[in-house]
């Protein structure tokens, strides 16, 4: 919330004086001091919509109490929020509440962290005094991600604002008043309807109506030990807390902050867990022994790479995926670079994207942004094509920001945008800034003479009109555009690329680009030792003489690699990731690596002790230096970068096999190819 | 669909009026709001108008006790208080003025005074009236009158009686009997009540 302090009010809560931001809603501004108004249908960031009645205040002056989640603070404001008119109304509510819920809190999953618990012991609520009133819905557990129990459900409408928000639009209110239920369009079971499992729903929920579908006796909240990370599985790179428990994880939720735009994570980032103790699981180094891999110890393993590395030097190659951590790029870099000697080191996020293209890319503020520009991208929850993106762009302009969508193709997002500017990209963005100039903001010579011929038409018009109107436009390209869209920033606003790969900018930023041959060229051949790391999206062997596999699971190209290295995953390997919008995120070591697996960083520091020589273990420090941001964007060429044109689905699908295929997201693409 | 469009609290208040006993007014303003005006927008009156009906129906079925009154009051300011719409707390101020009438506190002590709540009264024949002629017999749609009819130069007969598990209180053999030996009785006093 930028400049949220500026303008401040001062009023009295509760005897308390408190100095708040004007814009704030009473339920916010108490939460800001401390103090908490009972709610079950507020939703932080979405409008109040004051069903349940609970965060009725009193305010001085005024004959009926008001809902705390509707109403804005004012100055001199002098609020009550625990009267004892307010606090009847609601004990009444969460007693007739308990009338329709059953009372079996000693065996409830939710026990703990649900709402109507916390407000009926505060209530001193046994039970209800009210008539008991059993609805016998059938439970909705026919998949495995998430179970509906309407037995559960308080009505307060949580998640069908959650799922219509984020533009999934599955759940909705059949009926009315007591008799209403949660539904799917026709009631039909959630696998049967467009859900994406998202599992947005479960994070709203305040009972125990919406919860992971294998959560019964793997524990409660408070047994857990709950630790923020971030999802490394595709380009989005959401904020998650994971619950463990024993050292093992049970859940995974959404991490960003409550009531940002940003807090959502698809069904790969909710449930793709489970593949960490997948068959396929690596725990400990294979080598090939005749034709056949077998398991090895970590010394005869690196004593072998480390050989084969020595002896191809020059002639050695190293490809990554882009979903590595910082630290790992920066310590193969070193390995590839300054030990083993070869120029040849490379990511696949160089299959679509150009280095500069991350490494230029600015930094913004999703939910301060008011109007965003799509370039050549087409997010889509369904697809899980950068879901989180899709997901947050409708949120934002569900809350009032515009949308410009440019692109050649029909996007997802088109149905949503306020203008769609079709045709060429590059044509489309030579005319928005030509329009832009025309609305006289400050124009760079140089670019006014760039785009002197391009059209302009009534769609750019209006497109710019949105951009002169914003405070905070957010260009949000794919990589092969970057250069032009990154032009508009010299009138108004930020550009970002989003890349396919989580850390497709942090490992950009840290250097691992090649100086000798391209990923994709030694993907095709003719390497001695080709080193693979992590999923690389190649199936079959690349003709190299050697060729080793570090990844945490046994894919189709490790069952053909001569020597298979055990890594961690993300979830078990402390270090940082830049995410698309610029921010540097840490990743805690949130369990142990399963086995013998060690991560990235630290295979390679042994090798290269094997070979002789010393690689400090990456710091933090490096890994700043290194992203730091240029203050100014030059002029680019309005053009687009050529031979970057992959299938995104294809790509994801491709570089998440092992963890599609070794949880029950495999249910998912098996329902989906059985449909 | 028009007609419930327009309508409004106060038309079903109107038709609530036209029962003379508190509790059925209470009553079938509350049934008449569920199917219609109801929105369910907001707790209090989504749960609470649903709760009022249940307590309602316990009350003039003879089932009620001092809670379901209580109980009733509680829904009633609430509503009036916190509930979403003018509608809802409408539908508070209403219940609570039907509440507030001594007509409707009698009901606690199983006496309703306008005798529209049934389950407090009974229809009985008084054997010392009846005469057995059998017309209430032929107007009892239900089967609720068992008895023979007199026959003359024959002893021994049943005598004339209402089955009370039969009987719908309809009263309609009331004004048949031509010994006025059908009488409506309270059932908590004993006591005949005027039909």
């Amino acid at each position: 919330m930028e400049g949220s302090m500026s303008n401040t009010v001062k009023l009295t809560i509760d005897g308390q004086e408190v100095q708040v931001p004007e814009h704030l809603t009473i339920i916010d501004a108490a939460e800001q001091v401390g103090i908490h108004i009972p709610n079950l249908c507020y939703l932080k960031g979405m409008k109040g919509i004051g069903a349940c009645r609970l965060c009725l205040v009193e305010i001085e002056g005024m004959r009926a109490p008001m809902i705390a989640c509707n109403t804005r603070v004012k100055e001199g404001m002098v609020i009550h929020t625990k009267t004892e008119k307010v606090q009847e109304i609601r004990k009444f509510v969460i007693d007739l509440i308990l009338s329709m819920h059953p009372l079996d809190c000693m065996t409830c999953t939710k026990a703990g962290v649900c709402n109507l618990q916390k407000y009926a012991y505060e209530f001193e609520l046994k039970e209800s005094s009210f008539t008991r009133k059993t609805l016998g819905y059938p439970v909705d557990e026919a998949n495995p991600f998430i179970k509906r129990d309407p037995e559960y459900c308080i009505l307060c409408g949580r998640c069908v604002r959650v799922c219509k928000e984020q533009g999934t639009n599955v759940l909705e209110f059949m009926g009315r008043g007591i008799g209403s239920k949660v539904t799917t369009a026709t009631d039909k079971p959630l696998q049967e309807s467009a859900c994406t499992f998202c599992g947005s729903c479960v994070d709203a929920c305040p009972v125990n109506a919406l919860l992971e579908a294998d959560r019964w006796r793997k524990g409660r909240e408070w047994e857990y030990e709950k630790v923020n990370s971030v999802c490394l599985l595709c380009g989005n790179g959401c904020d998650i807390t994971v619950s463990t428990k024993d050292g093992v994880i049970q859940k995974i939720n959404a991490g960003a902050a409550p009531g940002s735009s940003e807090q959502y994570i698809c069904a790969y980032g909710r449930f793709g867990f489970d593949c960490i103790e997948a068959e396929t699981r690596l725990t400990a180094p294979l080598k090939k022994v005749d034709g056949e891999l077998k398991e090895t110890t970590w010394e005869d393993a690196l004593k072998i790479v480390s050989d084969k590395l020595k002896k191809a030097g020059k002639e050695a190659g190293f490809i990554s995926t882009a979903g590595i951590q910082n630290e790992d790029a920066l310590a193969l870099k070193k390995l590839a670079s300054t030990v083993v000697k070869t120029k040849h080191y490379d990511s696949s996020l160089s299959l679509y994207a150009s280095p500069e293209s991350l490494t230029e890319s600015q930094a913004a503020d999703m939910d301060a942004a008011d109007v965003i520009v799509l370039v050549g991208l087409n997010p889509s929850q369904w697809e899980r094509r950068l879901p989180a993106l899709d997901a947050s762009i409708r949120k934002r302009v569900s809350r009032g920001a515009k949308l410009i969508v440019v692109n050649s193709s029909e996007t997802r997002l088109s149905d949503i945008a306020a203008v769609g500017l079709g045709g060429d990209e590059i044509a489309s963005l030579k005319g928005l800034a030509k329009a832009l100039g025309h609305k006289s903001l400050k124009a760079d010579r140089k670019l006014t003479a760039l785009v002197k011929n391009a059209a302009v038409t009534e769609e750019t018009e209006k497109a710019a009109d949105l951009i002169v109107q914003a405070t905070e436009p957010l260009i949000i390209t794919s990589p092969g555009f970057f250069d032009a869209a990154a032009n508009l920033t010299l009138f108004k606003g930020k550009a970002v690329t989003a890349g396919l790969e989580s850390n497709a900018r942090g490992v950009a930023l840290m250097g691992m680009a090649t100086k000798g041959r391209t990923y994709r060229q030694m993907a095709g051949d003719g390497m001695k030792v080709l080193y693979a790391v992590g999923e690389v999206p190649i199936q079959e062997r690349p003709k190299a003489d050697f060729l080793v596999v570090q990844h945490s699971h046994l894919t189709a190209l490790a069952r053909q690699a001569d020597v298979v290295l055990p890594s961690a995953t993300f979830l078990e390997s402390a270090g940082t990731m830049i995410d698309y919008l610029g921010r540097l995120k840490y990743l805690p070591k949130v369990i142990e690596p399963q086995g013998q697996a060690k991560n990235h960083r630290d295979i390679f520091i042994q090798l290269a002790k094997k070979m002789g020589a010393t690689i400090k273990r990456p710091t933090e420090a490096e890994v700043k230096k290194a992203v730091k941001v240029k203050a100014k964007q030059p002029l680019r060429p309005f053009a687009r970068k050529e031979g970057l044109e992959i299938s995104p689905d294809a790509f994801i699908e491709s570089i998440n096999a092992s963890v599609i295929n070794g949880s029950r997201l495999l249910w998912l693409k098996e329902a989906e190819v059985s449909a | 669909m028009t007609e419930q469009k327009e309508l409004n609290v106060e038309d079903i208040r109107k038709e609530a009026e036209e029962k003379h006993c508190p509790a059925q007014k209470a009553l079938y303003y509350v049934e008449k709001f569920l199917d219609t005006l109801m929105c369910g927008k907001c707790f209090p009156c989504a749960f609470g108008t649903y709760e009022a009906r249940v307590r309602l129906k316990n009350i003039i079925s003879a089932q009620g006790t001092a809670t379901d009154s209580a109980l009733l009051r509680r829904i009633a300011r609430v509503m009036t208080e916190a509930s979403r719409c003018k509608r809802g707390k409408d539908t508070g101020r209403f219940l609570l003025e039907w509440i507030d009438t001594n007509a409707f506190k009698a009901h606690s002590e199983r006496r309703c005074p306008d005798q529209e709540c049934l389950a407090f009264i009974e229809f009985r024949i008084d054997p010392d009236k009846c005469i057995m002629c059998g017309d209430c017999q032929a107007v009892c749609k239900f089967n609720a009158i068992v008895g023979e009819k007199k026959k003359p130069f024959l002893s021994g007969y049943l005598p004339f009686e209402i089955i009370q598990k039969r009987c719908t209180k309809c009263g309609e053999c009331v004004p048949v009997c031509p010994t006025h030996a059908i009488a409506k009785v309270e059932l908590e006093t004993e006591k005949e009540v005027p039909v």
